[in-house]
């Protein structure tokens, strides 16, 4: 009698285990049965919809419009893998992911892909397979014009804002863990904390910050940046190499016509600053030279 | 992807801390419903004019808006308005501001339970208004408010969780960052599980115990 209270509440952890166990089985099963019925692609191709993780507040990569719908660089992208797979760009659902979400809604089967201004680091390596980039990246720091903080290490002993699993997140805690962070779940509420002055400065991709700055007078963004510039890549779940080749061959076929440099244009050369040459923020066709 | 026990090891010494932080929060934010709902059901009771229709109108708004939309606008909108508190603070006076409410209408409940059979014994027997509150009303009311109360103290204990997002380092806060960091999500969730296991079922077993004891003497037994 006594245990049963206890049995009802391990239950539901039992299975958390038991679907990790799962999990491990089928990985590796899913490559293997490359034939044409089981593949991923024909999975997609039957529920003729393309499930694509973006982003919902940060312009110009993933927005949402006057209109409500989502838009940006990264979330067109999404289209156009829809109409090139499927034959039609409307034959996409889009789930709103955070930076922290990314990689669960991939491990969870939640979606195909995200494409999701996901910066390439080795330890996502492990969790994700990454297609080829589509976009580079540096992380800096935002801080207000009157900060007495110059460079990076002013910020010893201050107070440093992030999203939580973002790029900025995962050096600054590796590379400098006595520093004191304060992490929000969305970027919007990072940037309210920032003009609340509820930090000295906000660690975020440089392309996000410019566009900030931009329309936020009095903010300067520190010219040093935080680790090495880096590729982002949409990225596909561990083991899913047919969804990723498909996708790196139609960033290759994209390339050829140009159509990041289309979208780019649309909205993010407004965004930066007029001297800022494209290829310093895109990259065609996926390849990447550092 | 394997289960990471090593890993989930080398976490615990944080979400130590992160229970301090989530009981922390939670205690302090019990007492400070309690002392509110005693204020706020002494006013109902006594029926003072004027500030009871005051309470009730707190008690109505603060029951029908979610807490993580009272807990976002005191950290992110009321900074606008001049007012600035920290994240732990802001944690206390919405997480006080809900539970306060909840705990007003237990205490109400409590008392309006009291049978009518016995206020008027009471006063059949001389009792002046003070002593029957003193002797009747309230020893009743707070033994038939227990159940309840006990069960909202739960409820405002893992209501807590809820402050992960204004970055206060509770046990929630502490899983998403190291889901966030290392990506080990099943890891990060089972020890998630296990430790609102660990805290929230012996708290709900000892408080039921208490409820037992304390309900005993009831009705002249």
């Amino acid at each position: 009698m006594k245990t049963a209270p206890f049995a009802k509440l391990l239950a539901p952890l039992l299975g958390l285990a038991l679907l990790a166990g799962c999990n491990k089985s089928e990985d590796p099963a899913k490559p293997a049965a490359a034939s044409p019925p089981s593949s991923y692609l024909e999975t997609i191709k039957a529920r003729d919809k393309l499930i694509v993780g973006v982003f919902t507040d940060k312009p110009p990569f993933g927005f949402v419009d006057e209109s409500g719908r989502y838009v940006g660089f990264d979330t067109d992208i999404g289209r156009r893998f829809a109409k090139d797979l499927l034959g039609d760009e409307n034959k996409v659902e889009f789930v709103a992911v955070e930076p922290a979400s990314r990689i669960p809604f991939l491990q969870s089967d939640k979606v195909d892909l995200i494409l999701a201004n996901m910066t390439v680091t080795p330890e996502r390596k492990e969790a994700v397979d990454f297609t080829n980039p589509n976009l580079r990246v540096a992380v800096q720091a935002i801080v207000a014009d009157g900060s007495p903080v110059q460079k990076l290490d002013d910020l010893a002993d201050k107070t440093i804002i992030v999203t939580t699993g973002t790029t900025a997140d995962i050096w600054l805690t590796k590379t400098h863990p006595d520093w004191k962070l304060l992490k929000f779940e969305k970027n919007t509420e990072s940037l309210a904390a920032l003009a609340n002055g509820r930090g000295d400065a906000y660690a975020q991709d440089n392309l996000i910050l410019f566009s900030w700055a931009k329309q936020n007078p009095g903010y300067r963004v520190l010219p040093q940046l935080l680790g090495d510039e880096a590729p982002i890549a949409p990225a596909v779940k561990k083991g899913n190499t047919e969804l990723r080749d498909w996708v790196n061959t139609e960033l290759a076929k994209l390339g050829e016509e140009k159509f990041l440099l289309k979208l780019y244009d649309q909205y993010v050369r407004k965004e930066l600053s007029d001297d800022t040459k494209p290829e310093s923020v895109i990259v065609e066709g996926g390849k990447w030279q550092g | 992807m394997s289960f990471d026990t090593a890993f989930m090891l080398s976490t615990l010494p944080a979400f130590f801390k992160a229970v301090g932080v989530t009981l922390q929060v939670g205690a302090i934010a019990i007492a400070t419903s309690l002392l509110v709902a005693l204020l706020n059901a002494t006013i109902l009771v006594l029926r003072t004019p004027y500030l009871w229709r005051l309470v009730k109108g707190y008690v109505e708004l603060a029951r029908n808006t979610p807490l993580l939309i009272q807990l976002f606008f005191v950290y992110f909108a009321l900074p606008s308005l001049g007012v600035k508190v920290s994240g732990f603070a802001a944690a206390i006076i919405t997480l006080t501001f809900m539970g306060g409410a909840y705990l007003t209408e237990v205490l109400r409940a409590g008392v309006e339970a009291v049978p009518r059979a016995q206020l008027e014994s009471g006063r059949s027997i001389g009792l002046s208004e003070g002593q029957l509150l003193r002797h009747v009303i309230l020893p009743q009311a707070g033994i038939l408010s227990l159940p309840a109360l006990f069960a909202n103290f739960v409820f405002l204990l893992k209501e807590t969780t809820v402050v992960s997002a204004v970055a206060v380092p509770e046990i929630l806060y502490t899983t998403k960052n190291y889901i966030a960091l290392y990506y080990k999500t099943y890891e990060m969730l089972a020890v998630l599980t296990l430790l609102c296991v660990l805290i929230f079922l012996p708290l709900s077993l000892l408080l039921r115990y208490l409820e037992r004891r304390l309900q005993h003497g009831q009705f002249g037994h």
